[in-house]
C-alpha cells in the first residue's frame, strides 16, 4: 500500500521500511538487534555512528556543520542544492553529505581544497541568477544565502552579462494573504514543496518547467490553503517566501526577541516574540520537540497584529445613561469594590479561553474570601451530580502527551477536528500516518484532515456501540498495540457529554496496550486556560452561575458567549477583565483592562498538562495592568487583601494549590484512570443525535478568540479562503 | 552493399540450421568452462573490424525483412528460448559474464555483474526490469532500428534478462517521439503474448513474465535511469539521488535494473551462441559487436553492426564511404554521441572504437554515435548548439547543472561571434569543471565534456575568432 | 609574598591625591568656593537662567555644605577636583542652560512602596 505521493522522498530516508509494509510488519515482530556502530573519520576526528547515518548527520555529531540549503532535518532529503558536497577520501567526485550514508572507515574532509572548491562553485552558480536586492529583501540579516555566501563564497563575481540579457526573472505568485512571494529570489531548494506535501499534506506546491526555466509554484494560480502555511517562510533559505503582514517593517537585528508561549490553541506551542519599540512585530516558532517541533500554526503566527487593535487601554465604568466612561484606576476599583461589598457572597467569576493561572488563582482566592464558590470556566466538561468529571486530572488531559501521538498504531478521533483545533497535533498524527503505519478513524462530521482516515460516521450511537464493544472498530482497538482515543473537548461539552465520557473512558481503560504505561484516554482541549482552571478547581460550564443568579459577575476574558444578557439577572453588576473589547465587554458595567499573553509573565497549562510560562515582550498598552495584580488591588480596596504582592509570592501560592503549575516545561504523570472511569460510569446516560465540530473548514480556523478576531490579517485570511472555496 | 543485402536475405533458414546444432553442443561445453571464463583471456587478436555476416546479431537492422513474429522466427528469434530459461539463472548470468558484454547505453558497466546484483534473496518485493528505450542522445539512432525492425529480439531479451534477475515484469520505456517504434513494439508484444512466449508460463517454462510498454513525453533527461524510473512512476522525470541505487529501490520502490535496448536485445543471441563467441570480438574488456551510428559529413551515413575495437578510420571508410571530401577534409569527430568530447583529426586516425580506446583519447565511447565534421564546420557553433540543447534539457533540479549549463550557454553564444575576451576561455573551462561531478546525474557531466573537448583541441580557433571580432569592431569605430 | 600584601595596602591608603594634610585640603576647598562665588554673576548672565545671584549663592553654599561631614582628605580632594571640573564646564560654557538648572532639580521622587500605590502608578 503506497499511500503517499512522496514515495520518493521517503525511500531516500527509510527505504525498505516505509515502502514495503508487508516486510516491515514481518520484521517488526522480530525484536531488532541493535545495529553495530561504524567508525568514520571527519576531518581526521573519529566518530562512531549507526549505519545508515548520513555524512551530514555524522559531522553534526562532532559539531562540524556542513553548509546546506535544501537539507532540513524534518523534511525528506532532496539533495539538489549541492551545497553540502564534501570530499571523501578515495572518491573521485565529492559526495552530497545530506544524502550519502557513511560507510565504515570513510575519511571525510569537510574543509579540503576539493570541498571548498565545490562549495564555491555552487555558491557562484546560485548567485549567478539571484537578484542583488538584499537591501530591499525582508530576509536580509537572516538569509542563509547571504550568510553562506559570506563564509563559503568567492570574493568576486565572474558573471559577465554583456548582452544585458539580465538575470532570470520570475513572476511573483499570489498564494494568499500570509506568504509573500518574490520568486526571482528562489534558489529551487524545494523545501517549501516538501513541507507542503509531507507535513501540511497539501500537494499544491511543485515545480513547473525545467532547466533554468524551472519555477516553484502552485501550477495554477491558487491559494496555499493550509493552516500551516507560515512555516514555509521559516523554511525558505532565501527571501523568496516572506511574511506578508511583516513585510518591510523591521530588520532582524533591530528587534528584541523574547521566548514565550502561544495561547491561541491548547497546545502551548513555544514561540519567540519579536518586538520593537513596544510593538509586537512578528511571532516565530521556537523549537520544542515535545510540543510543536519547530512548526507553528498560522493563527498563532499571524494573529499578533490583533494585539494592537480593539484593545482595552483604560478602566471604564458604565454611566447611568448606559455609556461606558473611561475612568482612573482608583475610581474603577472603588466602583467595583462597592458593588462587591454590596453583593455579599453572591459573587461569581467565569474564566474565558486566554486566562493565565495567576489570574485564576487570584480570582479564586478573592471569591473564596468573599464566601463564594461560584467559579466556572466558559467551556463545559461533563460533571455529575455530586461528583465531578474534573476531579481527576486524567479525565480531561491529553494523557499520552503530544509527542507520543505519532507513536500510536491506531487512533480514534471523536468529535474533534484536530487539523483546526490543534494543527500541530494534527501534524503529529499525519507523521504517524505517513511514516509509522498509523491508522486513524474518526467519529464526527467528515472533514479534511490532510491524511486518509476511516470515517465511522457522525452519529453518536457509534460511540455507544464502540463503548459497548459491539462495533467492529472496538475489536480493532482491542487488538491494537498502542491505541489512542482522542475526544474533542467540544464533543464532551454536549448536553450528553457525560455519556461520552463515561462510555469511552471506561472502554479506553479496558484496552490492554502492549506497554503498560501507554495512555489510551485523551481529551483534546481547545482553550489555553481550560486545564489550569480545572486543575485549580474551577467548575466547567456556567450552569451553576446561571442558576445562582449572582449580584456581581467577573468575566475573565469570557468572550465565548456562554454568558449573555438573558441568562444573568438584570441587576447583576458585570465586571469584565480582559485585554480586548470583544463579545464579553459590552455586557460589562465595569471594565478593567488586562494584559495580553505577550505582555505578562504568566503560567499556562497546555492540553497535555504541561505548565509553561510566557515572558514579558512588551508592556501592556495604556493603563492596562497585569491581570492578577488587578485582582490583588481590588482585594485591597474591598478590604480583604490577598497575601501576595509580587510574582514570586503568587507563584508560591500556585504551588500550594497545585505544585505542577510551577514546574515549568515538565509533564506530570497522571493517575487514577480506573477510578476516574468508575466515577464517570456511575451516571452514564444514553446518547442521541449527531456529533458536530465547531471548525469544519479552513475559514473557521482563523478567528476563534478575542485576539484573532481583532486581527486584520486573520480577517483577510477568512475572506481569501472563503473566496477560494467559493470559486473552487 | 546490394550484394550484402542479398546475402542477408537468404540467410535466415540456413542460419537457423547452423545455429541449432552448435548451440545445443555448446551448452554442455560451457558448463565445464565456467571456472576459466571468470578472468578475461589475454589479448591475442590484433586486428578488429570486418564483422562477417554470420556473426551479425541484428539481422534485420535495415528493415528489409518482416519484423513481425513470423519473420523473427525465421531469423532465429525465440528459438529454444524455453531451454535457455530452463538452464537457470546462474547459467544465464555466467554466460553474460563470460561474454564480457558492457552496457550499451553509454556508461559501459559490465552487464553480467549488473544483472547479478538483482540476485539477492527476495524481501517480498517484486523485481522489475526496465528497458531504457528513451534514445535521446543527439547522433544516436541504434535502439530505434532494433525496435522498429527487430522488436522480438528485444522482447526475447527482456524475457531472458528478466529470468536472470528474477524479475516479475519488464517495462520498456520508449521515447515519446518514437511513434513507429512504439507501434511496432506494441504489436510485437501482442504477438508474443498471443504466441504464449511471454505472459503467464512464458514459453512453457513455468516462469511468469509480463512486458509493458510505456511511452515517454520527450525529455532527454528521462534517458537517465533514475529519471526514467520517476517518469515511469508518473512523476516529473527528475533524477533521484543515489544511493539507494535502483537495484535496491527502483521503480515503484522495488528492486529494478535499467538496461539499454541494445544490451537486452543481444542477450538471447549471446545465450544461444555462447558468451565465448561474443567475447571473441573486440579487445579484452571491450568485447562484442556493437551498433555504430555514423552521421554528419560522411558520404553514406548509416547505422551498422560492427566488431568492437574497430579503428575509427576503418569504420568510416568501410561503411560510410569515407569522409566527405576525403579523410584530409576531416576536422573532428564526436565519437560517442553529443555528450562526449570532440577529438581532432590526428587523434581520429589512431582511435579504436571501444571503451578503453576512446578513454585513452580523453573521450568516451558513449553510445557509439559518431558525428563526423569536415572542415566546412564551424566547430564553435556546433558545440554551442549542443550546449543549448543541454541547457534546454537540464531538468533544473540541482544547482550546478541548472545554473552552470545556462551560464555556459551564454558564454558559448558569445564565443560563436567571438565577442569575448581570451581569459573567458579559462573561465569557461573552470565553470565546466565546476559542473562536472557536482550534479546529481550525469547530464551535467555530459554538458561539460563537449565544452572541455572544444577548449582542449580547438583553443586556437576560439582565440582567432575573438581576435577577428576585435579587429572588426576596431574597424567600425 | 603574603606578608607584602598588607604593607602595600597601607602605602596605597596613605598616598595622597593632592593635599598632604587637612589644612591644605581646607585651603583648596575655600579656594574653590571663592572661585565659584566670583563666577556666579557671569553664570547668571551668560546662561540666562531664571535664578537670581542670591539664589545661586545659596545653592552654592548648600552644595558645599552637603559634604561638610566629609573628613577624609582624599575624598575632599576628589570632590574639589570634581567641583573644578564643574566650574570649568560652566565658565567655558560647555554646559547648557538645562545642565545648570539641574542644580536646582529635585532628586528622584520616592518610589511607591506599597502594592496599591505601585499598582495605581503602573510600576512594578
Amino acid at each position: 500500500m503506497l499511500r503517499v505521493p512522496l514515495t520518493r522522498a521517503i525511500c531516500l530516508t527509510h527505504s525498505s521500511r516505509v515502502l514495503v509494509t508487508a516486510s516491515a510488519r514481518l520484521q517488526s515482530n522480530i525484536p531488532a538487534k541493535a545495529p553495530e556502530k561504524v567508525e568514520v573519520f571527519i576531518d581526521d576526528q573519529p566518530v562512531m555512528v549507526a549505519p545508515g547515518t548520513t555524512v551530514l548527520q555524522a559531522a553534526a555529531q562532532i559539531g562540524v556543520e556542513i553548509p546546506r540549503f535544501c537539507y532540513h532535518e524534518r523534511l525528506a532529503v532532496a539533495g539538489n542544492c549541492r551545497m553540502c558536497l564534501v570530499e571523501v577520501e578515495k572518491s573521485p567526485k565529492p559526495v552530497a553529505a545530506c544524502a550519502m550514508p557513511v560507510m565504515k572507515g570513510w575519511r571525510i574532509k569537510t574543509n579540503s581544497e576539493m570541498t571548498r572548491k565545490a562549495r564555491e562553485g555552487v555558491m557562484e552558480f546560485l548567485l549567478a541568477n539571484h537578484p542583488l536586492d538584499c537591501p530591499i529583501c525582508d530576509q536580509g540579516g537572516e538569509c542563509d544565502l547571504q550568510d553562506q555566501a559570506m563564509v563559503f563564497g568567492s570574493d568576486r563575481s565572474r558573471f559577465t552579462d554583456i548582452d544585458h540579457a539580465g538575470k532570470r526573472a520570475v513572476e511573483d505568485k499570489d498564494i494568499g494573504p500570509l506568504v509573500k512571494t518574490i520568486m526571482t529570489r528562489c534558489i529551487h531548494c524545494t523545501r517549501c514543496i516538501r513541507f507542503a506535501s509531507e507535513i501540511a499534506g497539501v500537494d499544491d506546491f511543485g515545480t513547473t518547467g525545467r532547466g533554468n526555466e524551472m519555477q516553484v509554484g502552485t501550477y495554477v494560480e491558487k491559494l496555499f490553503l493550509t493552516e500551516l502555511s507560515g512555516n514555509v517562510i521559516d523554511l525558505c533559505p532565501v527571501g523568496a517566501l516572506t511574511n506578508k503582514p511583516y513585510s518591510f517593517s523591521a530588520r532582524p537585528w533591530e528587534v528584541r526577541k523574547i521566548d514565550s508561549i502561544d495561547v491561541l490553541d491548547a497546545l502551548g506551542s513555544n514561540i519567540v516574540v519579536s518586538t520593537r519599540t513596544g510593538e509586537v512585530l512578528r511571532i516565530l516558532p521556537r523549537e520544542n520537540e515535545d510540543i510543536n517541533e519547530e512548526w507553528l500554526s498560522d493563527k498563532s503566527r499571524f494573529a499578533c497584529d490583533g494585539l494592537k487593535r480593539q484593545r482595552l487601554i483604560t478602566p471604564m465604568l458604565r454611566k447611568p445613561n448606559g455609556e461606558l466612561e473611561a475612568v482612573e484606576w482608583e475610581t474603577a476599583l472603588i466602583g467595583v469594590a462597592q458593588a462587591v461589598q454590596n453583593a455579599g457572597d453572591k459573587v461569581a467569576a467565569v474564566a474565558g479561553s486566554l486566562v493565565d493561572a495567576e489570574q485564576l488563582i487570584a480570582v479564586k482566592d478573592l471569591l473564596n474570601r468573599l464566601g463564594s464558590e461560584l467559579l466556572c470556566t466558559e467551556q463545559k466538561f461533563p460533571t455529575a451530580d455530586g461528583t465531578s468529571g474534573t476531579d481527576f486530572r486524567s479525565n480531561y488531559l491529553l494523557n499520552s502527551s503530544i509527542a507520543a501521538c505519532e507513536e500510536a498504531d491506531l487512533v480514534l478521533l471523536v468529535g474533534t477536528n484536530p487539523r483546526y483545533e490543534a494543527p500541530l497535533l494534527n501534524t503529529r498524527l499525519r507523521k504517524g500516518y505517513v511514516h509509522k503505519e498509523q491508522d486513524i478513524a474518526l467519529i464526527g462530521p467528515k472533514v479534511d484532515l490532510s491524511y486518509r482516515y476511516e470515517h465511522l460516521g457522525n452519529s453518536s450511537s457509534i460511540v455507544q456501540d464502540i463503548a459497548s464493544g459491539k462495533h467492529p472498530f472496538a475489536q480493532r482497538l482491542k487488538s491494537a498495540k498502542r491505541p489512542l482515543v482522542i475526544v474533542g473537548a467540544n464533543a464532551l461539552s454536549r448536553s450528553d457529554g457525560k455519556a461520552f465520557l463515561a462510555g469511552l473512558h471506561s472502554f479506553a481503560n479496558q484496552l490492554t496496550p502492549e506497554d503498560k504505561n501507554w495512555k489510551v484516554w485523551n481529551v483534546l482541549q481547545t482553550n489555553a486556560s481550560q486545564v489550569a482552571a480545572l486543575d485549580m478547581g474551577y467548575k466547567a460550564g456556567v450552569e451553576e452561575i446561571v442558576a445562582a443568579g449572582p449580584k456581581v459577575l467577573f468575566l475573565l476574558g469570557a468572550d465565548g458567549g456562554a454568558i449573555n444578557k438573558d441568562n444573568i439577572p438584570k441587576d447583576c453588576f458585570v465586571v469584565y477583565l480582559g485585554h480586548h473589547g470583544d463579545n464579553g465587554a459590552p455586557l460589562a458595567h465595569a471594565i478593567l483592562p488586562g494584559a495580553a499573553y505577550t505582555e505578562k509573565q504568566a503560567t499556562y497549562v497546555n492540553t497535555e498538562g504541561r505548565a509553561q510560562q510566557t515572558l514579558v515582550a512588551i508592556t501592556p498598552p495604556g493603563m492596562a495592568r497585569d491581570d492578577w495584580k488587578i485582582i490583588r488591588a481590588l482585594s485591597e480596596v474591598i478590604g480583604t487583601s490577598l497575601p501576595y504582592d509580587n510574582l514570586d509570592e503568587i507563584r508560591d501560592r500556585l504551588e500550594d494549590v497545585a505544585p505542577h503549575l510551577v514546574r515549568y516545561g515538565r509533564l506530570e504523570e497522571n493517575n487514577f484512570y480506573a477510578q476516574a472511569a468508575q466515577l464517570a460510569k456511575l451516571q452514564a446516560s444514553s446518547l442521541q443525535g449527531d456529533i458536530d465540530v465547531k471548525q469544519r473548514t479552513l475559514a473557521d480556523f482563523f478567528m476563534t478568540d478575542s485576539i484573532s478576531r481583532a486581527s486584520p490579517t486573520m480577517a483577510k485570511c477568512v475572506q481569501a479562503v472563503k473566496k477560494a472555496q467559493a470559486t473552487a | 552493399m546490394a550484394l550484402a543485402i542479398k546475402r542477408l536475405s537468404s540467410i535466415p533458414k540456413q542460419q537457423l540450421a547452423i545455429l541449432a546444432v552448435p548451440v545445443s553442443h555448446k551448452y554442455q561445453n560451457i558448463q565445464v568452462r565456467h571456472a576459466q571464463v571468470s578472468a578475461p583471456p589475454p589479448q591475442t587478436k590484433t586486428k578488429f573490424g570486418g564483422l562477417s555476416d554470420q556473426d551479425r546479431i541484428f539481422t534485420n537492422l535495415y528493415g528489409r525483412h518482416d519484423w513481425r513474429l513470423k519473420g523473427a522466427l525465421k531469423r532465429g528469434d525465440w528459438y529454444k528460448t524455453k531451454e535457455i530459461l530452463d538452464k537457470g539463472v546462474d547459467w544465464i548470468l555466467n554466460e553474460m559474464k563470460a561474454s564480457g558484454l558492457r552496457g550499451r547505453g553509454g556508461a559501459g558497466f559490465p552487464t553480467g555483474m549488473k544483472w547479478s546484483f538483482m540476485n539477492k534473496p527476495s524481501d517480498g518485493r517484486p523485481k522489475y526490469l526496465v528497458v531504457n528505450a528513451d534514445e535521446g542522445e543527439p547522433g544516436t539512432c541504434k535502439d530505434r532500428e532494433i525496435m522498429r525492425h527487430d522488436p522480438h529480439k528485444l522482447i526475447e531479451g527482456c524475457l531472458i534478462a528478466g529470468k536472470a534477475m528474477g524479475a516479475r515484469a519488464a517495462y520498456i520505456y520508449i521515447r515519446g517521439e518514437f511513434y513507429n517504434e512504439a507501434s511496432n513494439m506494441q504489436i510485437a508484444i501482442a504477438e508474443a503474448y498471443q504466441a504464449g512466449l511471454i505472459g503467464k508460463n512464458a514459453c512453457n517454462s513455468g516462469y511468469d513474465f509480463d512486458v509493458f510498454m510505456h511511452r515517454g513525453a520527450g525529455a532527454y533527461i528521462c534517458g537517465e535511469e533514475t529519471a526514467l524510473i520517476e517518469s515511469l512512476e508518473g512523476k516529473q522525470g527528475k533524477p533521484r539521488l543515489k544511493p539507494p541505487f535502483p537495484a535496491d529501490v527502483g521503480v515503484f520502490g522495488c528492486p529494478t535494473t535499467v538496461s539499454n535496448v541494445e544490451t537486452v536485445a543481444v542477450a538471447p543471441t549471446i545465450c544461444r551462441r555462447g558468451g565465448i563467441w561474443f567475447a571473441g570480438f573486440g579487445r579484452t574488456r571491450n568485447s562484442g559487436t556493437k551498433l555504430f551510428n555514423i552521421s554528419g559529413h560522411v558520404n553514406n551515413p548509416c547505422t551498422v553492426e560492427e566488431e568492437m575495437s574497430i579503428p575509427l578510420k576503418e569504420l568510416i571508410e568501410r561503411h560510410c564511404g569515407g569522409v566527405r571530401g576525403g579523410w584530409d577534409n576531416l576536422l573532428g569527430i564526436i565519437p560517442g554521441g553529443s555528450s562526449t568530447p570532440i577529438i581532432p583529426k590526428d587523434v581520429c586516425a589512431e582511435a579504436l572504437m571501444d571503451f578503453d580506446g576512446l578513454v585513452a583519447c580523453q573521450t568516451s565511447l558513449g553510445t557509439a554515435a559518431i558525428i563526423v565534421m569536415d572542415k566546412s564546420t564551424d566547430v564553435i557553433k556546433a558545440i554551442a548548439r549542443l550546449i543549448s540543447f543541454y541547457k534546454h534539457e537540464s531538468c533544473g533540479q540541482c544547482t550546478p547543472c541548472r545554473e552552470g549549463v545556462s551560464w555556459m550557454n551564454k558564454i558559448m553564444t558569445r564565443f560563436v561571434s567571438g565577442n569575448a575576451r581570451p581569459e573567458e576561455i579559462d573561465m569557461l573551462w573552470e565553470v565546466s569543471k565546476q559542473i562536472e561531478g557536482h550534479s546529481i546525474c550525469a547530464l551535467g557531466d555530459g554538458a561539460a565534456w563537449p565544452v572541455q573537448g572544444l577548449i582542449r583541441h580547438f583553443r586556437p580557433v576560439i582565440e582567432k575568432r575573438m581576435k577577428d571580432f576585435e579587429q572588426r569592431e576596431a574597424l567600425k569605430n | 609574598m603574603a606578608a607584602k600584601e598588607p604593607v602595600k595596602r597601607v602605602i596605597q591608603q596613605v598616598r595622597p591625591i593632592l593635599s598632604l594634610d587637612r589644612d591644605e585640603a581646607r585651603r583648596r576647598v575655600l579656594n574653590l568656593y571663592k572661585a565659584w562665588y566670583r563666577t556666579i554673576p557671569f553664570i547668571v548672565d551668560k546662561f540666562d537662567i531664571p535664578k537670581s545671584e542670591e539664589q545661586c549663592k545659596s545653592k552654592l553654599r548648600e552644595m558645599f555644605l552637603r559634604h561638610k561631614e566629609v573628613s577624609d582628605v582624599r575624598v575632599i580632594d576628589m570632590l574639589v577636583i570634581k567641583g573644578q571640573m564643574e566650574l570649568k564646564e560652566c565658565t567655558k560654557q560647555w554646559k547648557q542652560k538645562g545642565h545648570v538648572m539641574n542644580y536646582w532639580q529635585e532628586t528622584v521622587e520616592p518610589k511607591p512602596a506599597d502594592f496599591l500605590s505601585k499598582f495605581m502608578s503602573g510600576q512594578n
